[in-house]
């Protein structure tokens, strides 16, 4: 009885949440003059063309843009959860000189608003010879691998707070260095941490716009969130039914990337915790 | 701008001076270097050679159409100078002067950027843009095709910092379609401002949708009409109006939305953005739209109805042709003589002429246009081109390009006049406050 | 290894004894080597690609940058920006307030609504992933300009949700295109993407230790008393991140602000958010320099306020490596 309350509970949520979704796939098959005039969540005609149209629409296929998207993602995945996890083990865990120094300092690089940073970051990576290379997604990747989203450290060094210290104290004594706890302990028990962190870093990167678009210049290079604005330009032609339909695509792989990593959410409860 | 003014009672001045140059080495250290970097990068090399193998990279908001187009005429450049190959950048408007700023910022300008009215004195005065003059006085930019006012509208302070790509007009949209269905007139070039509304009033009560937009935050209305007063947006370098301009202004709109004669503000703050596809007569929410005459074709896309198009109430005289976009070349680009020359191939070439079409604005070369005049098909794009070729008989001289600080003023008055129509201000404050705004964008003390 | 603790004890909140302070204290350095081993890529990103970037805005913010100007030919203008900031910039203190009021409504109530689904979701059931997965759709949105169609189409006029109300006989307003009610879409635009935290929350739902809930249901303790005594204390360090986190993520609201008044802030400066603010004076206005200073006065008005949070945290976050922090 309960389980079914909250069932249903949950599809009411649901409902409400999931709307203005409901509302983009509507818009996604309605036709250009419908998509001004009716802003119900039906459309009168069904125009699925705007799917194939949106696909084609420029020189280069859209799935060139998701494949992009996707190299980039996967790529900013890697580097986050590798660099931040190592940060994040010397800063939760172990006691060195200026230990908390530098703890407020990676709190405080969080605080700085990103706009500001724009242009000197792309002085200075145009200073390294990042921009416009034959590979342009340098600066977009290289930051992720040096740990500079202090977001995942500090993520990280919270749930590794989680985890009893008993547990490096009981190796230590054992005899255990501080590399072998990381990788005995700290490592398998930071499962949570790095899914989530692996999720975040995915989805992020996916739908990070105003980055991409400063440092990637030739169509062939664009990723999906880039690809997506080119459909409407206000002062002239707007494409919303293939944007919608294009956007909608795009949920797909993120979405499909979650629902597959959160299972380790999951299985966590199973391999980490008490048993070490 | 807000230089290094402190009024000079100010006593830190001189105590600020120690430290002040203490920092400055500080940050010279961490500058230099990155400054030196980004500016490297963009060397003069002009070489005589004209045949050895030129990359310029060239950068231009629209959406795929407009990229189509211009690709194509790139192309028709490459075939007779094939040493000549372009890196073509191209995306929406949304975030291009975004991008065009950081580029510009790292040294790294395209050879190559469309740019606009808000932005082109901005650019022209830091001297991003290179200075035309030259090549238009030795004709290697061929500009006397032009009709005058649109020659004399890329130039800033004296110097020719773009070329102007396509000319337009203000137009004042409307509705066909419902204005036949309910057997009322349209709107005609040179009613007075009071005719056209009692003319909107009308239509609000008799088809039971507001008969126009609220123009009293869109810019270049308020152009037309301060013309029309013998007044202008701008005079040298100072505003061309003062506060009872304003006011009288925003009373002729309040007495429109108190007759009716408007949509409700909420409605009008939907139509006040640029975007086409929002504009009211397209979402059938107001019988008129206040838009560029060039804009007709894209809105035309957007519905059903069908739509016609006519001059701005008051005198038509006030109205100019107007420069819709420019393209200008890069000041620190190595290969500024091969730039300019793609410039003057892509608005004097007949056959470039033909296939920009009037994507960009009607082309500026008097000659061009007539022949594509003679070859396009699109019978909104037909229309288009008559209704400017009708309206450009009585244009009056054009106003100089706008102020650094134009698009400050533009988004300032979208404020207060949005501030008057939701009744959160009367006329009079609003103006007041809009003439402070202004002074304080364009840098007028 | 070994189990930890008994679970009984953690029923309690757990308060770092004196036994755990002493130990680590008496050899607090002594792991300098692998700890900067361990930092060092984080140090290397800092020094060279996070540092340099941020010294350079806060240079500007002294400066009259302008963007277009090249960055050796910027003038020191001294305090000028930041006077200028306090005494007569008119949109400033406006902004201010609109991000205040963003953040003290918005944060508390995304906070809640993602513990709540997170609670909800904590089951081991068939199919559960999927339902996480749809809760979290909405965020995968971003700031897409898809999304800023849907949301200024359904909280217009005759948008969706005024038809939602019409149901049941209210009649409601053109939210997003009221000065008086556009801060408020904003912030069920905030709320309704509430995503991230939710994740956040069910990973850490996932490290209180089933045990836990176990003993407390011996001992007769409902589904309350469980919730206050078992999952409170043991998920306040997730808690704590997210409140953190959100603040400083409500303070910077930036996307959804700029996306949903077209990067204008309007109607009339309502959603006028500070970062929405800074953005426009210095991309827009092209006064990179006073946006800098912008900039500088936010990180340190935020870093205060997470100070205190810091501060406060102590009194109700418990840490299961027990060491004072």
């Amino acid at each position: 009885m309960r389980s079914r309350l909250r069932l249903l509970l949950l599809l009411a949520i649901l409902a409400v949440v999931l709307y203005p979704l409901f509302w983009m796939v509507g818009t996604s098959v309605k036709s250009p003059q419908e998509i001004v005039n009716n802003i119900g969540l039906v459309p009168r005609e069904f125009t699925p063309g705007n799917f194939t149209d949106g696909w084609h629409k420029f020189d280069v296929g859209f799935g060139r843009f998701f494949l992009n998207s996707a190299m980039v993602a996967v790529l900013a995945v890697l580097g986050n959860t590798i660099s931040c996890l190592l940060a994040a083990y010397a800063l939760g865990r172990l006691r060195f000189r200026l230990r908390k120094v530098w703890f407020a300092v990676m709190i405080g690089t969080l605080l700085l608003p990103g706009h500001v940073l724009i242009i000197p970051q792309y002085i200075l990576f145009r200073t390294l010879g990042w921009v416009g290379g034959d590979w342009p997604y340098l600066p977009l990747v290289v930051p992720h691998f040096l740990a500079t989203e202090a977001f995942f450290v500090f993520l990280m060094v919270q749930f590794m707070r989680g985890i009893p210290r008993e547990l490096d104290e009981a190796a230590k004594i054992d005899g255990a260095s501080p590399y072998a706890i990381f990788q005995h302990v700290i490592l398998p028990l930071s499962r949570p941490a790095l899914v989530t962190t692996a999720i975040f870093s995915f989805i992020w990167t996916w739908n990070d716009f105003f980055r991409q678009l400063v440092y990637l210049s030739e169509l062939q290079d664009y990723t999906a969130p880039v690809a997506l604005t080119l459909f409407i330009d206000s002062t002239s032609e707007s494409s919303v039914g293939p944007m919608f339909a294009m956007s909608l695509l795009s949920l797909v792989p993120v979405f499909l990337f979650f629902v597959a990593f959160q299972r380790m959410l999951v299985e966590g409860i199973n391999t980490s915790g008490l048993k070490g | 701008m807000y230089p290094d003014k402190a009024p000079p009672t100010d006593v830190r001045t001189t105590r600020r001076h120690g430290t002040a140059t203490r920092r400055r080495l500080l940050a010279a250290a961490l500058v230099v270097p990155l400054a030196l970097g980004a500016a490297a990068c963009g060397g003069d090399d002009e070489s005589s050679d004209p045949n050895k193998p030129v990359e310029l990279s060239i950068f231009w908001w629209g959406a795929e159409g407009r990229a189509t187009l211009t690709e194509k005429a790139l192309e028709l450049y490459h075939q007779k100078h094939p040493n000549v190959t372009f890196k073509k950048t191209w995306q929406a408007n949304q975030g291009y002067f975004d991008k065009l700023a950081t580029l510009t910022a790292g040294g790294n300008a395209p050879d190559l950027f469309q740019i606009d009215d808000n932005y082109i004195a901005e650019y022209a005065g830091r001297n991003v843009t290179l200075d035309l003059t030259s090549y238009a006085g030795d004709g290697r930019l061929d500009m006397s095709k032009f009709p005058p006012g649109l020659k004399e509208y890329g130039t800033v302070d004296g110097k020719l910092a773009g070329v102007a790509f396509g000319e337009n007009t203000q137009g004042l949209v409307y509705d066909k379609t419902l204005l036949d269905k309910f057997k009322l007139p349209a709107p005609k070039t040179g009613m007075s401002w009071d005719d056209y509304i009692s003319w909107a009033e009308n239509v609000s009560k008799t088809a039971k949708v507001p008969g126009t937009q609220d123009a009293s935050a869109v810019y270049q209305a308020y152009w037309v009409w301060l013309r029309q007063r013998g007044k202008d947006l701008y005079k040298g370098k100072e505003l061309g109006f003062d506060e009872q301009d304003v006011t009288a202004w925003f009373e002729l709109w309040k007495g429109a939305r108190e007759r009716g004669a408007t949509p409700t503000p909420d409605v009008i703050h939907e139509g006040n953005a640029t975007d086409i596809s929002k504009q009211l007569v397209v979402t059938g929410k107001a019988a008129t739209s206040w838009v560029w005459a060039n804009q007709m074709p894209e809105l035309k896309k957007n519905t059903k109805d069908e739509l016609g198009v006519v001059a701005y109430p008051g005198d038509p005289k006030a109205q100019w042709a107007r420069a819709s976009m420019y393209f200008s070349v890069f000041r620190g680009s190595p290969n500024k003589d091969q730039a300019v020359d793609v410039l003057n191939f892509l608005a004097n070439d007949p056959e470039a002429g033909k296939i920009l079409g009037t994507d960009r604005g009607l082309p500026s070369n008097l000659e061009v246009r007539q022949v594509v005049a003679d070859s396009v098909t699109d019978p909104s794009m037909k229309q288009t081109i008559a209704v400017q070729n009708e309206l450009g008989k009585t244009f009056g001289p054009a106003p100089a390009v706008p102020l650094k600080g134009h698009s400050k003023v533009r988004s300032e008055l979208i404020r207060v006049a949005e501030e008057v129509q939701f009744g959160r201000q009367t006329p009079a404050q609003g103006a007041a406050a809009f003439v402070a705004a202004a002074k304080a964008a364009i840098g007028q003390g | 290894m070994t189990t930890v603790r008994t679970a009984q004890s953690r029923i309690e909140p757990v308060r770092p004894g004196p036994a755990d302070r002493q130990g680590p204290r008496r050899r607090r350095h002594s792991e300098n080597l692998p700890g900067y081993v361990f930092l060092s890529p984080w140090l290397l990103g800092l020094l060279a690609i996070t540092a340099i970037p941020m010294m350079l805005s806060l240079y500007l913010s002294f400066t009259d940058y302008d963007i277009l100007t090249p960055l050796s030919e910027v003038n020191w203008v001294g305090w000028d920006n930041y006077r200028r900031m306090f005494t007569s910039d008119p949109s400033y203190w406006h902004a201010v307030q609109v991000t205040v009021t963003f953040a003290l409504v918005a944060v508390p109530l995304k906070l809640a609504a993602a513990l709540a689904v997170a609670l909800l979701l904590n089951r081991a059931i068939r199919g559960i992933g999927l339902f996480r997965g749809l809760f979290y759709l909405p965020s995968l949105l971003g700031g897409s300009v898809a999304l800023a169609i849907v949301w200024r189409s359904m909280f217009s006029r005759d948008g969706s949700f005024n038809s939602f109300l019409a149901f049941f006989g209210i009649e409601g307003a053109p939210w997003v295109n009221d000065p008086r009610f556009a801060l408020e879409t904003l912030m069920v635009l905030a709320i309704w993407q509430f995503g991230a935290p939710m994740v956040i929350f069910l990973a850490g739902l996932k490290q209180v230790p089933a045990e836990l809930y176990e003993a407390a249901s011996v001992d007769g303790a409902g589904t309350w008393s469980q919730f206050r005594n078992v999952t409170l204390p043991m998920l306040s360090p997730v808690i704590f991140f997210n409140l953190v986190l959100e603040t400083i993520h409500g303070f910077q609201g930036f996307t959804a602000a700029f996306v949903l008044s077209n990067g204008t802030g309007g109607p009339v400066d309502s959603t006028l958010m500070y970062t929405l603010d800074l953005y426009i004076k210095g991309f827009v206005e092209l006064n990179m320099g006073y946006a800098s200073a912008m900039a500088w006065v936010f990180l340190l008005t935020i870093g205060l306020i997470t100070v205190v949070l810091f501060r406060t945290g102590r009194f109700w976050v418990h840490y299961s490596d027990a060491e004072e922090h």
